[in-house]
């Protein structure tokens, strides 16, 4: 248990923000931590879409249970937080 | 008595060059500050002043734009132009002094530098007056301000602005300390004067003197139509410089360092004249669009002066090009969702009207930035207001020192520019501003952005009340949008007109 800064570059928003998390957070918590720094605030939500974390430059999906102490992002690494499909996101 | 022509002694009068018998030469002039790169004394005697002014003209000439531009301000004083100027206008004011006054200040000191350590003698001419000009444009441009301090607090700035830690401050002073305070007499002529001025004199004095005389704002107007033409005649001290480097094989060096301070200076240019330009100045008062201005008055002449003196095109042509279209669209939207974090009250500049007005000058615009204002419009009329704030910082580039951002919407194309360095990763925002760093790391690498200050806890509590205390904005001094959010009237019509 340890706090965890990252990058978030939101799919839509306009600008990279400082999110911080927790090392035991899964992906999915991360990608709802990033969201509450762009959704509804400069980006329209998209209800019925799931929401996934890659690292910037990668087109590999990082598993949405894998925490963050799991998955080798390090400190303030950027990550792209992108809308899925609601279908995918079944 | 008869006097002679100025051109009959002048080249006499400014050739100050000796040989030393006392020192070497490089003890009368230092390397380290003359910046001579191994170039000897007689190689710099070449160097020909475009614009040639003596002492006495000097004198006799500033103290009649100084008398004028002081009496427009004092016959205008009670005409009450200020109080009944734009909110938006006001905003460019405060902006302005903030960032600049005191830097003109400083630019005096890095004149100082060249009129002493330059090795040409008419590089060290111009620089004495360039150096005299700047002491008035720093005393002239807190002076102006000074009138309003006790009517609105966000003046109080024009002078404090630099003795703070405000995000835009600190970009600010990297960006200036890096191209003229720290550096010697050659890269002073090459990144203040040819780089920096000549673009700058032409976006924030001409564009904003011909904006200020239509917003009827006589007083600022004549301010900086006073300084613009001082700076036009000091802004050619390093144009000469560059035919002495190319001829004695420093041809690359001088090409690196005005491509830095070109890079870094548009970086603030985004910023801080972009918004101006663009958003605070009311609609019916705007002559070009920063775009427009950009490609005229920057692009295209700069383009010309490089070819000209034997330089090429910058590496990175392309990328200025495109993010001239949509870099200062995004410095907006960070400016004026982080209002609270900045000394002025940023116009949002998104009326339907206005809109319409981005869309002609910028195709595209409604279809991307316009997609965060549509959200941002929709929760000031549904009055969720705290959804238009921020909860944590943007990341900033750690070269510019300005938020990292680019086009948002189905266009999106934000990302990150990482570089490690000695085991320490670096964000940046662009190719340009990670290549500045590679040319230098020693020189840049020790600087923590606002988000490593963060990071490092020096920001307590670290909340937005911490950051506004660390940045030294106070009560009545944090920014708010500048109409009181009255663009968002005819959004909100039509919403109670549906609900109805």
């Amino acid at each position: 248990m340890a706090l965890f800064p990252l990058t978030s570059n939101f799919e839509g928003d306009f600008v990279l923000q400082l999110v911080a998390v927790d090392t035991e957070n899964t992906m999915d918590e991360v990608a709802s931590a990033a969201a509450h720094h762009s959704v509804n605030r400069r980006v329209a939500d998209r209800p019925g879409y799931g929401l996934r974390v890659r690292r910037q430059g990668s087109k590999d999906l990082i598993p949405r249970t894998m925490k963050v102490s799991e998955s080798g992002l390090k400190p303030m690494e950027c990550i792209e937080v992108i809308w899925e499909a609601p279908a995918a996101a079944r | 008595m008869a006097t002679l022509e100025r051109m009959d002694w002048y080249d006499i009068a400014r050739t100050t060059n000796w040989t030393p018998k006392y020192v070497q030469e490089d003890e009368l002039f230092p390397p380290e500050l003359s910046g001579t790169m191994g170039i000897p004394l007689e190689k710099w005697e070449s160097y020909d002043e475009p614009f040639k002014q003596t002492y006495p003209e000097y004198v006799k000439v500033q103290r009649e734009k100084d008398a004028g531009a002081y009496s427009v301000k004092a016959a205008l004083e009670r005409a009450k132009i200020y109080e009944n100027a734009d909110p938006g206008w006001r905003s460019v004011l405060k902006a302005h002094y903030g960032a600049i006054a005191r830097q003109e200040y400083q630019a005096s000191q890095a004149e100082a530098r060249m009129a002493r350590f330059g090795k040409a003698p008419g590089q060290r001419n111009m620089a004495t007056l360039g150096m005299m000009d700047e002491i008035r444009h720093g005393q002239i441009q807190l002076f102006f301000p000074h009138e309003h301090v006790s009517k609105d607090r966000q003046f109080d700035w024009a002078h404090k602005a630099m003795d703070t830690n405000e995000w835009a401050a600190i970009a600010a002073r990297h960006m200036f300390d890096d191209i003229f305070a720290a550096r010697n007499a050659t890269e002073i002529g090459l990144m203040l004067t040819f780089a920096f001025e000549t673009g700058f004199t032409n976006m924030q004095f001409l564009g904003l003197a011909a904006d200020a005389a239509e917003a009827g704002d006589w007083t600022f107007s004549s301010l900086i139509s006073s300084i613009q033409t001082d700076e036009s005649r000091h802004a050619q001290i390093g144009g000469p410089l560059i035919p002495i480097l190319v001829a004695n094989g420093r041809k690359a060096e001088a090409q690196k360092l005005i491509d830095i301070a070109l890079w870094r200076s548009w970086k603030l240019f985004s910023v801080l004249t972009g918004p101006m330009m663009d958003y605070y100045t009311p609609l019916e008062h705007r002559k070009q669009s920063f775009k427009e201005f950009m490609q005229e008055w920057i692009v295209t002449q700069f383009e010309r002066s490089l070819l000209d003196l034997g330089l090429e095109k910058p590496w990175y042509w392309d990328h200025l090009l495109d993010e001239i279209d949509w870099q200062h669209h995004g410095m907006h939207l960070g400016v004026w969702f982080w209002r609270p974090t900045v000394w002025w009250d940023p116009a949002a500049g998104v009326s339907p009207e206005e809109r319409a007005w981005l869309e002609e000058k910028y195709p595209g615009w409604n279809a991307t930035w316009g997609k965060c204002w549509d959200v941002i419009t929709e929760n000031v009329v549904e009055g969720r207001m705290e959804q238009t704030y921020p909860e944590t910082l943007p990341v900033v580039c750690n070269m510019c020192q300005l938020p990292v951002n680019a086009t948002p919407g189905p266009a999106w194309r934000v990302r990150d520019v990482p570089h490690m360095h000695n085991g320490r990763v670096y964000h940046f925002c662009s190719e340009g501003c990670k290549w500045v760093f590679e040319q230098e790391p020693s020189r840049y690498q020790g600087h923590l952005s606002l988000v490593d200050r963060f990071l490092a806890g020096m920001i307590q509590p670290m909340d937005l009340g911490g950051a506004l205390t660390y940045m030294g904005l106070a009560p009545g001094e944090i920014g708010d949008d500048a109409h009181k959010y009255a663009w968002a009237d005819a959004a909100r019509a039509e919403h109670l007109k549906k609900a109805s």
